[in-house]
């Protein structure tokens, strides 16, 4: 649909003439759909009056940042939020920074890692929105998802600036929940669909303590950067043990004990992914340490923040893992190069494109929410139902192995597994799609968190569904926000 | 190779925006994280290296077709290579080649620039990507230069275009001549004969006509029996040493910049820069002598049926690893009381000057927004100098100081080792 040159120019007025653009032929850069326009707001009130003509008009309208999510209906307006990349404040005293959509995970975390703090990096990626909702490789000591969210400021799907938490009442920041108004539940909407309706324009977000340099002393030339030397009072080893319950074990153990920085459940295939620089390459790597590796393992980050305070974390840490059963990865502890990348792509990086679209452009994952010694017994039934798929050629051999780590040094956290392939053959996306539905539908029996239709969902956790679907029509009576996907 | 041909890299795309910063380790805080001007410009993720894959993809499918929107993305892009690298970093995929091959398609559909029309219109004329006034060896008057074209050489020494004809860059092509003999070289010029490389032809879509200036360079190059060019133009290194290579017209002629050579020369004694130079600099790679001027890899293989996106052999892509970095550095350190302070953009995520690709003659707006950014980047450093190896650069930095009122000097690195010997 072709929106009316009364519309266009309406939203021309807007955003000016450079910032607004409907030529179809643009629309693919975007996503394989037309869109009524897409939009390139600078700032609040102007993300507001084109929300306001959106309902004037009754046009679906959805936000992007750097957009790696699709779920997008024909004929929405588009706003891409580019232009709204400040960083507005970094409150060392209070531990939180407030920024716009566009400011990217590795830009905010450098300006933090300055003043001896540090924030969540989403597994989607240092190159996404910085007020991201989601977890990440550092949830040990940064938690995750909607707990990482203080203040915000949301354009309601009907055009309303509604400063949430503090922010309603003090013009600060420094909280979600009050004194002011805590809408926690409609914009952290953690369950199906994911997504508030409307557009966050600035979001204060928690910051933790750093006890790492100012800057990683990187080196080397792309696609090979390690750190000219580990940073004091740093290490990065990987174990693996001969057993999941061990595993779980050692990794509860140091939860309590709250010695790591960073535990990533990595497995060897994301291992090997992380640490080379082609496919070929982590192909060949990826079968050489799964030799040298008992089964199931994870990777730590330890990081001290004195001399004594890291060996003590180091003692300690030997001691799960003795008694564990675990055994450290050579690779990873003899050679400080690979220790150093890793250090760079867990920290700095957060991995993900390597492990996940490197090998064919595309991976379908199901990640879960639960306790994770109980998830994890769902993730390797999970890994049993890959095999087929692996023995046919239709998906990149993994060991059927899936990750995860727990939050805030607890014992619950995310899992998560995913196939690789090739999405232009119709044989693999048809079996990773069955795959994907089948291992869904066990996680839901199991009565884990996991991703799906609301409808198919809801029934098992309270019927909230219904409730949701009440609540979006009151706030967003002209149905014109978006519903699906989140906001990456 | 045809757009056709990358089909399979650009349906890799996965929509990651990573090619619009630099590599996320490098990233040093809320400034200088771009490195895409067109998309740090223009903002519509159309202009991204990943957008431009996206539109290619999806006319590769449902066939072209054109709008003045569609070419105002396609001719604002300087082919500056930087999104390749940033992509290449975590992906396996043909990024700037078929961002290339997309603008040469353009150009082959006849949609075409008309400000690039009118350049290669005088190229073709006159050989030269300047209009020409006088004689292109005009500048050589009085130096004492070989004619490589008559008198056998060791070295040929291809001044280019704007060293010729710009009369505020013949500096450059007299400080490089002050060295090489100094260093007591074997050099002439082809002075008249010499031709434009066409690099900023193939930069601008116009395969043809960078075909017939590379024919031509080679001829003269093969009359003259010479064996190794060295050249200042960072266009022109990479046209000789790499677009040659690719079209299977370089031979086994040895190419260096003269970054590459001095550096050589400084190390086996030749070169004995002593005077001092009390400066604090800090330096600018040009794209083409960086990332882009890496050797071409010649490479012809299959897709691996499967799940992964491999090849029998296996392909080697150019990720802009082995550009040359260091001996523009070890020039620079070799100069007494120089000392080198680094941006945050440099070696193979260094942001571009704004020249490349044909910005500079249909988009001179654009070319100057990206210039200050560098400038603003440069002064940061608290540097009172930015040097650079490549006169156009040189000529767009000063170009964006003497329109911002910095205070900040612009160098090509040969005028401070023409000045330390």
């Amino acid at each position: 649909m072709a929106i009316s040159k009364d519309i266009y120019r309406a939203l021309e007025d807007v955003v000016g003439a450079e910032n607004i653009c409907n030529d179809p032929l643009i629309m693919p850069s975007y996503y394989s759909t037309n869109f009524a326009a897409v939009t390139l707001p600078k700032n609040t009130q102007e993300v507001q009056a084109i929300v306001k003509l959106c309902n004037k008009y009754k046009l679906k309208f959805r936000p992007i940042c750097t957009g790696w999510t699709g779920g997008f209906a024909p004929d929405m307006v588009l706003l891409d939020l580019r232009r709204m990349n400040r960083i507005i404040e970094i409150n060392e005293k209070n531990m939180y920074a407030v920024v716009e959509p566009y400011v990217i995970s590795a830009q905010l975390q450098a300006e933090c890692m300055k003043r001896g703090l540090n924030l969540n990096l989403k597994g989607a990626g240092a190159n996404c929105s910085a007020m991201l909702r989601g977890h990440g490789h550092m949830d040990q000591t940064t938690s995750g998802d909607d707990r990482n969210h203080l203040a915000v400021e949301w354009v309601t799907p009907e055009g309303e600036i509604v400063r949430i938490g503090s922010l309603g009442a003090s013009d600060e920041w420094f909280c979600g929940d009050g004194p002011g108004p805590s809408l926690r539940f409609l914009i952290n909407s953690a369950v199906p669909p994911g997504t508030t309706p409307g557009v966050f324009t600035k979001c204060a977000t928690k910051l933790y303590h750093w006890p790492g340099p100012a800057a990683f002393p990187v080196t080397g030339v792309s696609p090979r950067y390690t750190l000219k030397e580990i940073p004091p009072n740093f290490m990065l080893r990987y174990y693996s043990f001969p057993t999941p319950e061990k595993m779980y074990q050692a990794e509860s153990k140091i939860g309590e004990a709250e010695i790591a920085f960073e535990l990533m459940g990595f497995n060897m295939s994301m291992v090997a992914a992380n640490i080379t620089t082609s496919n070929e390459e982590e192909a060949e790597v990826f079968k050489r340490l799964s030799k040298q590796v008992l089964g199931y393992g994870f990777m730590v980050i330890i990081a001290g923040n004195s001399v004594e305070d890291f060996e003590y974390k180091k003692k300690v840490l030997n001691t799960i893992i003795t008694q564990n059963g675990g055994k450290s990865l050579e690779a990873v502890e003899k050679d400080p190069e690979i220790e150093g990348i890793l250090l760079c792509q867990c920290i700095r990086v957060s991995a993900s494109i390597r492990e996940t679209f490197r090998a064919g452009g595309v991976f379908n994952s199901i990640p879960i929410m639960g306790q994770r010694d109980l998830t994890m017994r769902w993730s390797i039934g999970a890994g049993v139902a890959k095999e087929p798929l692996i023995k046919k050629g239709l998906i990149v051999d993994d060991g059927g192995m899936a990750f995860g780590w727990g939050v805030e040094n607890g014992h619950v956290g995310k899992t998560e597994i995913f196939c690789r392939y090739d999405r232009l053959n119709p044989e693999a996306v048809k079996a990773v799609q069955t795959w994907q539905k089948e291992q869904t539908a066990r996680a839901l029996e199991g009565r884990f968190f996991a991703s799906g239709p609301p409808e198919q969902i809801g029934p098992l956790v309270s019927n909230y569904h219904i409730w949701w679907r009440k609540v979006q029509n009151a706030i967003d009576p002209n149905g014109v926000a978006s519903e699906s996907g989140a906001l990456v | 190779m045809a757009l056709e041909d990358y089909r399979g890299d650009i349906e890799m795309c996965c929509r990651c925006s990573t090619c619009k910063f630099i590599p996320m380790q490098m990233v040093t805080g809320a400034k200088y994280a771009n490195v895409c001007p067109s998309i740090a410009k223009y903002n519509f993720h159309s202009y991204s290296a990943g957008g431009r894959l996206n539109i290619a993809t999806s006319m590769l499918k449902s066939g072209f077709s054109y709008s003045d929107k569609l070419l105002d993305i396609v001719y604002n892009c300087q082919m500056c290579g930087a999104c390749g690298v940033s992509c290449n970093y975590a992906m396996d995929m043909q990024v700037i080649e078929p961002i290339n091959e997309f603008r040469m398609k353009c150009n082959k559909d006849g949609k075409t620039n008309p400000a690039l029309d009118k350049v290669i219109s005088g190229l073709r004329k006159s050989g030269s990507m300047l209009p020409v006034e006088g004689k292109r060896g005009d500048w050589a008057a009085g130096l004492d230069i070989k004619d490589a074209t008559k008198e056998k050489v060791d070295v040929l020494f291809h001044v280019g275009c704007l060293m010729s004809y710009d009369k505020n860059m013949q500096k450059l092509a007299k400080a490089t001549v002050k060295i090489l003999q100094k260093a007591g070289v074997n050099f002439g010029i082809a002075g008249d004969a010499e031709t434009c490389c066409g690099g900023r032809a193939y930069q601008m879509g116009y395969e043809d006509d960078f075909l017939k200036q590379a024919k031509k360079n080679m001829a003269l190059i093969k009359k003259a029996g010479v064996k190794t060019l060295v050249t200042g133009c960072a266009d022109g290194y990479q046209a000789f040493k790499v677009l040659y290579d690719k079209y299977n017209l370089k031979g086994d002629l040895e190419v260096l910049h003269t970054t590459e050579y001095f550096a050589r020369l400084i190390k086996k004694g030749k070169l004995k820069p002593s005077k001092k130079l009390e400066m604090s600099v800090t330096y600018h790679d040009p794209c083409r002598l960086g990332r882009l001027g890496e050797s071409w890899v010649h490479w012809e293989g299959k897709k691996i049926p499967g799940h992964r996106f491999m090849f029998d052999p296996p392909r080697v892509y150019r990720k802009g690893t082995y550009g040359v970095y260091e001996p523009p550095r070890e020039v620079l350190n070799s100069i007494p009381g120089v000392s080198l302070t680094e941006m945050t953009r440099i070696k193979e995520y260094s942001w571009c000057c704004g020249a490349g690709g044909g910005v500079n003659e249909s988009n001179p707006g654009f070319t100057q927004w990206t210039a200050r950014e560098r400038i603003d980047e440069a002064v940061s450093t608290g540097a009172e100098a930015l040097v650079t190896a490549c006169p156009w650069c040189e000529k767009t930095f000063n170009e964006a100081v003497k329109a911002s009122g910095s205070s900040l000097k612009v160098y090509d690195i040969v005028e401070l080792l023409a000045k330390a010997i």
